[in-house]
């Protein structure tokens, strides 16, 4: 993607973000074509293995990147455009297109089969299958999101993909953790993922609108709304529960800013943890700094990915522990 | 503006699941169904495998919009002459594979399997009348009807092969 189809003042956060010239000429250049064509098997109807053997014999190039994650397969081959998601096995929920930076998240929290897990923004459904998958269809999900267009995508993979755990709710994220935490406090959560509305900027390969859709003022009241999301989700955190806190966006405003604000306000309740993801992946610590603010240091457990370090999408991780 | 109230969850007594495992024995020869059934409205059952007893799931939908639990599992059919039957779902076939052992249509080839995949009833005569679990080597795809000379298709459209593809 040229630098000159990029709206100026996004170009200008991206140098700074980078801080390095070279690494800016990669991130560029990774934007020319699209990320490796990923799917994760879905382990509640079929194994690795035999997913693998199915798609070999259909002439799929398969390639596993990460060797305790199986389930995760990048398809080499040349496939015809929509042919991933019109085969039998994707038909049959055998397995779910999802790009490799959006699994990371899930794989953060360390998920149990017997957790209850609340995914407060889940539609589509992707990283909510991967929940219900690493759970075994045990434990309970409450799956929710505000769309009612959205919920019916989520509905529908969570229906292809054997999902008999999940409780679908509908309502808007922080109005659905005061509702809980006043109505019904004796409802804590083991897990909770706060995979929150971003301005999207690390899916510029995957989808060329969110060039044209970008925008500072847009990044700058989804920033409030994520902090708003993860106040309330935290209050609804067992001691010792996860919560993952991921966008994908670079934005750090909607990153480091959230997870500065997240430590500073519940000081002495929340831990931040490393996030515990593949070692074959390349990340960046989170960033100290942003626009002469200084975050409290402990930010540079966050990950950062660049589409150009892994021939991903870029995605922001951040994880945390309740204290007491 | 009055806001639409979505109809109340019904969940299944021990009597009325009894009830829907029975008729699985009856057609496809399950013995045992774990988790809780739901409906809503219309005859679509759903199978709920989580943790949560009934009290938590009515507590929620007390104080949250809920827009599903579970997965579509089944559906009651209304037979002509008054009886019910169970109409299993994709999923349905795929979640009590390990028990179903009678009343299967084994799907002769590849070129069959995808006419059935992308919604075409089958002119096949199984010398069978009713529900039958539609198989394909491992794959379990869901429920026909047979009939005197066919078996009808109930795979939803989103879920059909839209150009050959297996």
């Amino acid at each position: 993607m040229a630098e000159d189809s990029l709206k100026p003042l996004f170009v200008e956060r991206m140098k700074l973000i980078l801080n390095d010239e070279n690494d800016f000429k990669n991130y560029l250049k990774s934007l020319e074509k699209p990320p490796a064509k990923s799917i994760r098997c879905n382990t509640l109807k079929i194994s690795p293995s035999e997913l693998k053997k199915r798609l070999l014999e259909k002439g799929w190039k398969i390639r596993q990147p990460f060797k305790k994650h199986p389930e995760i397969m990048i398809i080499e081959s040349e496939l015809q455009p929509g042919e991933l998601g019109r085969s039998m096995e994707h038909l049959l929920g055998y397995y779910y297109i999802q790009e490799i930076a959006s699994m990371l998240p899930v794989i953060s929290l360390g998920i149990k089969s017997g957790d209850v897990v609340l995914d407060l923004c889940s539609a589509p459904g992707s990283k909510t299958t991967q929940i219900a998958a690493n759970m075994k269809n045990k434990g309970t999900i409450i799956a929710n999101d505000v769309s009612v267009s959205r919920i019916k995508i989520l509905a529908s993979n969570l229906e292809r993909c054997g999902v008999a755990n999940a409780i679908i709710t509908r309502k808007d994220g922080v109005a659905l953790c005061k509702n809980i935490k006043k109505q019904f406090p004796e409802l804590l959560f083991d897990k909770i993922l706060v995979d929150a509305p971003c301005s999207g900027e690390g899916t510029l390969r995957s989808s060329q609108k969110t060039k044209f859709m970008w925008n500072i003022k847009t990044v700058k009241s989804l920033s409030k709304l994520q902090k708003m999301m993860f106040a309330a989700a935290f209050e609804l955190l067992k001691p010792e529960g996860i919560i993952v806190y991921s966008t994908c966006t670079h934005a750090p405003e909607e990153n480091e800013e959230v997870v500065d604000f997240a430590l500073r306000n519940f000081e002495g309740k929340i831990k931040i943890e490393k996030p515990n993801l593949p070692s074959e992946m390349k990340f960046k610590e989170g960033l100290k700094e942003w626009n002469g603010k200084k975050y409290v240091e402990d930010v540079k457990y966050c990950c950062r990915i660049y589409p150009h370090d892994n021939d991903t999408d870029g995605f922001f991780i951040s994880r945390f522990r309740r204290l007491k | 503006m009055k806001k639409l109230q979505l109809p109340l969850l019904k969940i299944f007594n021990e009597k009325e699941k009894q009830f829907i495992v029975e008729k699985l024995n009856k057609q496809f020869g399950v013995e045992e169904l774990k988790g809780m059934l739901l409906k809503r409205g219309m005859d679509r059952i759903f199978l709920f495998s989580g943790s949560f007893n009934e009290k938590q799931i009515k507590k929620i939908e007390s104080i949250l919009p809920v827009e599903r639990v579970g997965v579509y599992f089944a559906k009651l059919v209304k037979e002509k002459d008054g009886t019910e039957s169970i109409r299993l779902s994709i999923e349905g076939t795929q979640i009590l594979k390990d028990q179903i052992k009678k009343n299967i249509f084994e799907i002769p080839d590849s070129k069959t399997a995808e006419a059935w995949m992308k919604g075409r009833e089958l002119n096949i005569s199984t010398g069978k009348k009713g529900f039958l679990v539609m198989k394909y080597k491992d794959d379990f795809l869901g429920t026909g009807k047979a009939s005197e000379e066919k078996i009808t298709n109930f795979i939803p459209k989103s879920r059909r092969l839209k150009e050959s593809s297996i």
